[in-house]
């Protein structure tokens, strides 16, 4: 989306500048070329070092550029530009000279995204094309593009990247490039036919821990009949691995915790409804999934708008009955579009919270003392929104798109961190901190808690139970909403999304200790870390998991009331 | 913890009132018509005549019987004595298992490959058959298999849960955890038993073709034989002292275990007792459907059954008979008339029987007929919380009166 | 105040009964009865319930222009509601009660395996169109499924074809993953690719590999772990992904491949569970480039594919059954196969000149033909179909944009044991 903004200005910008228009002229020539010819053009661009043109080659293997066949016959490639008329069509900019795409009229021509082809595109080309775009991209602004770029170079086995990456390593002024462009080189010299430039990039392989190198050096021993080489490389690959474990070490800790904060917030709803009011709450995983959903409708709204439709599953006098409202769209674009998500967070949280009230006042009201049949009608009702969602929602999953700034990683010395996950490590810690301040430090949390502890004696002292009881509800459904917003962004969004998420809720609840905040932490974080380990050592995520459930199941033998269980004189 | 005590919803479905010569007649009728009757037009009336009932209507009821053992089960182990398992499909599917795994080495060379292995066993590449199937070859052994392994399961779980005096919720959370970890467990093909396809295509049934009506018709009256007989056992046992003990138990359990009663064995016991029931009826539900799989034992399945005995009426044993057979003659209508609409019925269903009808079917009579006697009188109140019954001594005398 | 609960109550159900009361009539005298057995409710309803509308839609295109024989066809629709025990009872109640001529139905291999017994039993005739593990054959059913034949091993080619070098086998724990990928690992062994250079884990079972890949339970959500595997797997280049996870899973585990930055280009992902219809629910932006293997695509551009698109359009727009969903409709190749198995038993029929399921089974068995959408699609003797086998790789629309074709392959059910009888003739 940026990019095409940019592509814009570039129409005007960069014209002056000889270089690109050199290589905008090639990349055109290319575009509409095919087989060996196309090769070498793209050969040729990739020296061409022109930014414009690097951009241009990434919306190719994207599908961005498109073909105008022009009356003569003659073939024009183009990009769209990002800004739509009233009629949902953009002016055209040439690739050759960067122009408005105009007729013989000199009127320029508008299309709508779909008007015309791609430009032809197969994972052969786009291999040609991301080459040309790795020696580009060596010289890329951002650190981090080159690395990449390079760490790709190194990978090719060709030897012709050789000169381009020396080249470049003498002028790279980042830390972390220089090492991977050091690693590339020290890979393509691997495959050299001399046995003492192999031992030395045996040595520096080593040096560098190249975690992608322990394949190639295998196959150099391998292949290498000098003693020198084999003996080198079995050292290397004993010291790389060693480094393997050490980031699958602390790789394995991160994923613990991750998971962890997705537990706990999945279960931290479920700890108010059912730790602290003693509702077995089975639709929690509903009000997980009413979150998501309303993530998903905000995403549409910042869209093209979203249309509620229900058709009942019977007919009446052979008429369907149907009804139906649309919500218009914003069609917002570009980071405007990407916000969406801030916006999802606080509605999930009030659209969970009023189904909750709902659910509330029109089931659990009449359950308060009798816990087990608070299980089965809720259940009932999980049913029901179940249903609901497969009628209104259709019964396949939605797609919901991540804003980019979800989307990604950074690596701390080869360990990946995933922004999502540590996007929802920070939520989790903002939501419990937001939980425990409102149960401890407001006038809303006194009561609460007054309620949650003597019912009839809160009762008895003036407060509103009743109104307690709802306000408490609906903040526990809330909390699990925006759970659901969170897992809209890294899991599927359909019907039975909360049935995902319901065993494990309680699983933590219970372990925690019912009624205890902290409690529900430190299961959330224990389980999880659980999780990673045993899939980690035993390699199987089915086998951890029914390992976790047994281990839960014991521990709960050991201590029925969790681990941190409320101390009370009463026998039940 | 909030109390459990539910004596007064369920004190509200007992047919107390009916007297026990007419309900001993109804059930004797009943179980003639069942037993003997439907299998007689099925194998004696002519195809075609008014009173012929088909293979697939036999077939059908045959099901609907082994879900109201296993009702039964629930019931006993809910309504008498205050223990909801969330699990008890566990039971169920490990006695079908235990059954199936005979029926696998029955189909001896006839299966796909014409090999002595089960198919599945064949393209997954084992060399032979696992140790712990070769016994199944054994009609007698694979019987006995129905009822200790459950049972087993049963005995250790129920012992370390009752031993730490796991109770109420917490019970009905774990029993959910422990038939979720199985199934997941099951659904694994490492573990041997065909993993998600698990077990089919069956062909013998000790020596006889299973798929002949004959046999189906044998297996429909064993169905019939063993609700009638689950029912008598359990109609026994709730009669007796026991059945006091048992709701008691459910009651107020603190103050039986203060009168000197080992109330953890005595759950234990029951416990037992209903996972082999359950487990029995799995074991002739599995022939009559033909296939045996994990999701059997999913926790939503023993959800459902937990619904046929409060749909039909808990404390009661007519009650879960009538709930099974309702809702899921109900289901099989609504799968095929409003398939859509099928999740809704049974979720709303439930919701209303919890918050209006406590009693379930069986006390729609009795509620009836109390508004027709004393119009003047108002209904039993809704279902506001009883307050702390246990803890009042007064208010818990009537329960055993009720019995 | 109570009682007008009860009011309302009864109220409600009387309205609830009189509606359901209303019931769609037939009145057409020559008749022939279809079923169609799929899951409308619960899990399995995602995929199934696209299944039943093309059905529909196949049933009212051939009414319109004059039925089988001219016989009408009335569908009997039943829900298996994604319960294995209930599909069995469904089946008899088609076969014994309404006495179905053919139906077309089952998705997951259990529910096919939970109804084949009883079609056996009763000699009734199944269609099943979902791609699937193979190892299997009855003659009372006609696979025009995929085997794997037709979808994983071309894949493979394809990949090896390209310059992959190694291969991470993931999958679903249940049987078709676990018997697919058993195939694709002796598969790859036979293609010279060395057993280190297959990623995901092998169990061995009294020397023999019973079970190659990386499983994860149905409706797994924490991809975190195998992913960062994978990349460790990848980053010696020339790596892709074998993936055969079902359902639901695919989301989270295609969100975290991009979220580790593993893109088409460095180790591309081919998936044999994620057709047009599953892609309407993935963030498609992202996952350019990766792959997919299907006997159909709805970018085909032959005029039968193009035809059949506007025709199943139209039908939406008209059409009044109730819970067809109308917008936002993709097809996808199990559809296409279902749309195919019905022209195929009418080609049959009619050349039988008789629904009577022997004499159908004969002409099918004799071989019959029918150019469908996705090209044409031959019955063989061994109840499978010859048909094309596409590569497709995704775009951003959603759609797949085709990079090869591999024209009528025979579909050939057991594999494993030619796969091993090779094996051993090269001594691995």
């Amino acid at each position: 989306m940026a990019l095409l903004a940019g592509l814009g200005g570039l129409a005007h910008l960069s014209a002056a500048e000889g270089n690109d228009a050199t290589a905008r002229r090639l990349l055109a020539q290319a575009v509409v070329s095919t087989g060996p010819a196309q090769q070498k053009l793209l050969a040729q661009l990739g020296d061409s070092g022109s930014p414009a043109v690097r951009d241009l080659l990434a919306a190719w293997t994207r599908d961005e550029i498109l073909i105008y066949e022009a009356p003569d016959g003659s073939h024009v490639p183009v990009v769209l530009e990002e800004q739509q008329d009233a009629a949902g069509k953009a002016r055209a900019v040439r690739i050759d000279n960067s122009q408005y795409l105009a007729d013989a009229q000199h009127h320029e021509l508008r299309f709508a995204s779909g008007d015309l082809n791609a430009g032809d595109s197969d994972m052969r080309l786009r291999g040609a094309i991301q080459q040309a775009l790795d020696s580009l991209t060596l010289a890329d602004p951002d650190p981090d593009a080159r690395r990449s770029a390079a760490v790709k170079l190194g990978n090719s086995q060709k030897k012709q990247y050789i000169p381009i990456l020396q080249a470049r390593r003498g002028r790279e002024p980042d830390a972390a490039v220089r090492k991977a462009i050091d690693e590339s080189l020290a890979l393509l010299q691997l495959g050299d036919a001399d046995a003492a430039v192999q031992v030395a990039a045996i040595t520096r392989l080593a040096e560098l821990q190249a975690l992608g190198s322990v394949d190639a050096l295998r196959r150099a021993v391998a292949a290498s009949p000098d003693p020198r080489v084999k003996e080198a490389g079995r050292r290397a690959v004993q010291s790389i691995e060693q480094h393997i474990s050490t980031v699958n070490f602390f790789g394995t800790i991160f994923r613990g915790i991750s998971l962890g904060s997705i537990l706990l917030v999945v279960a931290l709803g479920l700890a108010i409804t059912f730790g602290l009011m003693g509702i077995i709450n089975m639709a929690h995983g509903e009000m997980i999934a009413v979150g998501a959903y309303t993530s998903y409708v905000v995403q549409n709204v910042f869209g093209s708008g979203f249309g509620f439709h229900i058709t009942l599953p019977f007919s009446f006098g052979g008429q369907l009955l149907a009804f139906g409202f649309t919500l218009p769209g914003l069609n917002a674009t570009g980071w405007w579009y990407e916000s969406y998500f801030l916006f999802a967070l606080p509605l999930s949280f009030l659209m969970a919270a009023l189904a909750g009230l709902a659910v509330e006042r029109s089931v659990i009201q009449f359950l308060y003392r009798r816990p087990l049949e608070s299980l089965l009608a809720t259940w009932g009702v999980s049913l029901v929104m179940q249903q609901l969602f497969r009628m209104v929602f259709g019964a396949n999953n939605v797609q919901v798109n991540s804003p980019s700034w979800l989307l990604g990683h950074f690596s701390l010395d080869d360990v990946s961190f995933g922004y999502n996950r540590v996007f929802v490590i920070a939520f989790a810690i903002v939501i419990v901190l937001g939980t425990w301040l409102l149960l401890t430090k407001t006038p809303l949390g006194l009561l609460i808690r007054a309620v949650m502890q003597n019912r009839d004696m809160a009762s008895c002292m003036g407060v509103r139970t009743q109104r307690v009881n709802m306000m408490t509800f609906a903040f526990g459904s809330g909390l699990a909403g925006l759970a659901g917003a969170f897992l809209s962004q890294i899991g599927n969004v359909g019907p039975s999304l909360g049935q995902n998420y319901i065993i494990d809720s309680f699983m933590v609840v219970v372990v925690g200790g019912v009624g205890s905040i902290v409690g529900t932490v430190c299961s959330a974080f224990g389980i999880g870390a659980a999780d990673q380990v045993l899939q980690q050592v035993l390699g199987s995520p089915v086998m951890g998991k029914i390992i976790v459930l047994a281990t839960i199941i014991l521990f709960l033998q050991w201590k029925p009331g969790g681990l941190f269980s409320t101390r009370s004189r009463s026998l039940d | 913890m909030p109390n459990l005590n539910d004596t007064q919803i369920i004190r509200r479905g007992l047919l107390g009132r009916i007297p026990a010569r007419l309900e001993l007649i109804g059930v004797i009728a009943a179980a003639l018509v069942v037993i003997v009757v439907l299998p007689s037009l099925n194998a004696f009336a002519p195809e075609g005549s008014a009173f012929h009932v088909s293979d697939f209507t036999i077939n059908l009821y045959g099901k609907y019987l082994c879900y109201a053992v296993l009702a039964i089960s629930v019931d006993l182990l809910w309504g008498y004595t205050g223990l909801l398992s969330l699990g008890q499909c566990l039971f169920f599917s490990i006695g079908g298992y235990a059954l199936g795994m005979y029926l696998m080495l029955m189909i001896g060379k006839l299966g796909q490959y014409h090999s002595d292995l089960p198919d599945f066993m064949v393209f997954l590449g084992y060399p032979k058959l696992p140790a712990h199937w070769v016994p199944f070859h054994s009609f007698w052994f694979a019987a006995a298999a129905v009822i200790w392994v459950p049972g087993a399961v049963a005995l250790i779980f129920g012992y370390l849960a009752f031993r730490s005096r796991i109770r109420g919720v917490y019970f009905s959370i774990l029993t959910q955890a422990l038939t979720y970890a199985a199934s997941l467990m099951f659904f694994r093909n490492d573990f041997t038993f065909g993993g998600n396809n698990g077990l089919t295509d069956f062909k013998f049934i000790v020596g006889h073709d299973v798929r002949q009506p004959a046999t189906q018709r044998g297996l429909y009256i064993c169905t019939g034989l063993l609700l009638l007989g689950t029912y008598a056992l359990c109609k026994w046992l709730t009669q007796s002292k026991f059945g006091k003990l048992q709701r008691a138990v459910r009651d107020s359990e603190n103050r039986v275990l203060f009168s000197g009663y080992a109330t953890a064995n005595f759950k234990l016991f029951v416990f037992v007792v209903s996972a082999i029931i359950a487990a029995l009826a799995g074991a002739l539900y599995v022939p009559q459907v033909g296939i045996i799989n994990p999701s059997e034992m999913t926790p939503d399945k023993s959800l459902e059954a937990v619904v046929w005995v409060a749909v039909g009426g808990r404390g009661t044993l007519i009650g879960p008979i009538i709930g099974a057979v309702f809702v899921n003659a109900l289901k099989s209508w609504a799968t095929r008339a409003y398939p859509d609409l099928w999740l809704i019925i049974l979720g709303a269903m439930f919701i209303v029987v919890v918050l209006f009808l406590p009693g379930g079917i069986v006390s729609i009579p009795r509620r009836v007929m109390a508004r027709w006697r004393r119009p003047e009188q108002p209904l039993p109140p809704l279902p506001t919380p009883p307050v702390e019954a246990s803890a009042d001594p007064a208010k818990t005398s009537p329960a055993s009166s009720a019995s | 105040m109570r009682t007008s609960y009860r009011l309302l109550l009864a109220s409600g159900a009387l309205a609830v009964a009189s509606l359901f009361a209303a019931n769609r009539a037939h009145a057409e005298d020559k008749v022939v009865k279809i079923g169609i057995l799929h899951s409308l409710s619960g899990t399995m309803a995602i995929s199934e319930t696209s299944l039943r509308d093309v059905l529909l839609y196949a049933f009212d295109e051939i009414n319109a222009k004059g039925g089988v024989m001219g016989y009408k066809i009335e569908p009997v629709i039943v829900d298996g509601a994604s319960n294995w025990p209930l599909f069995a009872e469904k089946a008899k109640q088609l076969l014994e009660q309404d006495k179905v001529a053919v139906t077309f139905g089952c998705w997951t291999s259990v529910s096919r395996k939970s109804v084949l017994p009883v079609f056996e039993k009763d000699n009734g005739l199944l269609f099943y169109p979902v791609q699937y593990e193979g190892e299997e054959l009855s003659k009372n059913i006609f696979y025009t499924a995929e085997a794997v034949n037709q979808q994983a091993t071309p894949a493979v080619d394809y990949l090896l074809q390209q310059g992959k070098k190694k291969f991470y086998l993931i999958g679903t724990d249940y049987v078709y993953p676990q018997t697919t990928n058993l195939i694709l690992y002796k598969y790859l062994l036979l293609k010279g690719v060395p057993v280190e250079n297959i990623g995901g884990g092998l169990r061995m079972d009294g020397g023999k590999v019973v079970s190659a890949g990386k499983y994860v339970p149905f409706s797994h959500t924490d991809f975190q772990q195998i992913v960062a595997d994978i990349k460790q797997f990848a980053a010696s280049g020339d790596a892709c992904v074998i993936n055969t996870i079902n359902g639901d899973s695919n989301v989270p585990f295609f969100k975290e491949i991009v979220a580790a930055g593993l893109t088409p280009a460095d180790c591309p992902v081919v998936s044999f569970s994620l057709a047009e219809d599953e892609l309407r629910s993935m963030p498609t932006k992202d996952l350019v480039g990766e792959l997919g293997c299907w006997t159909y695509f709805m970018s085909i551009k032959s005029p039968e594919n193009k035809a059949f698109l506007a025709s199943w359009k139209d039908w939406l727009g008209t059409e009044s059954y109730p819970g067809v969903v109308k917008e936002k409709r993709a097809v996808d190749s199990p559809m296409v196969l279902s749309y195919d198995g019905v022209y195929l038993w009418k080609a049959a029929v009619e050349k039988a000149g008789s629904f009577d399921v022997d004499k159908v089974r004969a002409a099918l068995e004799a071989g019959v033909d029918f150019t469908g959408p996705g090209g044409k699609v031959t019955m063989q003797p061994n109840h499978h179909v010859t048909k094309t086998v596409y590569i497709g790789e995704t775009r951003a629309n959603g759609q797949f944009k085709i990079l090869k074709e591999f024209p009528d392959v025979y579909g050939e059910p057991f594999q494993l044991k030619a796969l091993d009888e090779k094996l051993a003739a090269l001594g691995k």
